[in-house]
């Protein structure tokens, strides 16, 4: 192996793929930009939103909401007066 | 206002989703309503305590709370909470609702917001069924 292709092989080439992922490294990402995904334990400071498929089925708000008498069973834990039923859960 | 149209309660154009998953989050609320009867919704934002009285106030002001469906998630405060109203939860039961929480709160609890509300909107329609 001659002394040029000696050179070639191990200093220009290894020399140019470490410049070339130098340049990715550098040029690749903008950090000015905020991150606007949710992750938890970070505070999520978004304003409040609501989704619908029906905007007209939204009244304003203060109306239509009558608070019941509370009544509790057995284990103490109030029994909601309202028909509404659904689910709660947290993460 | 355009069927599907994101109300923003305080400020346009600025918030977790990015386009595409806004679009797929319209889709899915569209596709729910029609193919249930039932109004489905999704408030994003803080709750005041108690977090479930609050959720109920919100479900309230749909015109027709009956038929309404609203998820409720406070990312803040890592909670969620699915209303039905009382036409609704005949046809979605608690525990029906529960599970599709559970669902929710997995995907939330690992950083995907839209991917949960997704996952929960098919969920709660699937077990709602056809009107």
């Amino acid at each position: 192996m001659s002394v040029i292709s000696t050179v070639l092989v191990f200093v220009i080439i290894p020399a140019a793929i470490i410049a070339a992922i130098a340049t990715l490294v550098l040029a690749g990402s903008d950090r000015s930009k905020p991150d606007r995904r949710y992750r938890p334990g970070r505070p999520y400071d978004f304003p409040a939103m609501w989704f619908t498929a029906t905007p007209q089925h939204v009244a304003p708000a203060g109306d239509a909401y009558t608070s019941g008498l509370i009544i509790e069973d057995s284990s103490g834990s109030p029994v909601r007066p309202g028909p509404t039923g659904g689910a709660s859960d947290s993460w | 206002m355009t069927v599907g149209e994101v109300t923003p309660v305080e400020q346009p154009a600025d918030g977790p989703f990015s386009t595409r998953q806004l679009l797929r989050l319209d889709e899915a609320l569209r596709v729910a309503d029609q193919v249930t009867g039932l109004h489905f919704s999704i408030y994003l934002g803080p709750l005041e305590e108690p977090v479930r009285e609050s959720a109920e106030k919100l479900h309230a002001q749909t015109r027709n709370p009956k038929r309404a469906v609203l998820i409720a998630v406070s990312p803040n405060q890592r909670k969620l909470e699915i209303i039905t109203g009382s036409d609704a939860r005949r046809r979605i039961s608690d525990r029906d609702a529960k599970l599709a929480g559970l669902s929710m709160a997995a995907s939330f609890g690992g950083g995907d917001l839209a991917g949960g509300l997704l996952i929960g909107i098919d969920q709660l329609a699937s077990h709602a069924g056809r009107s």
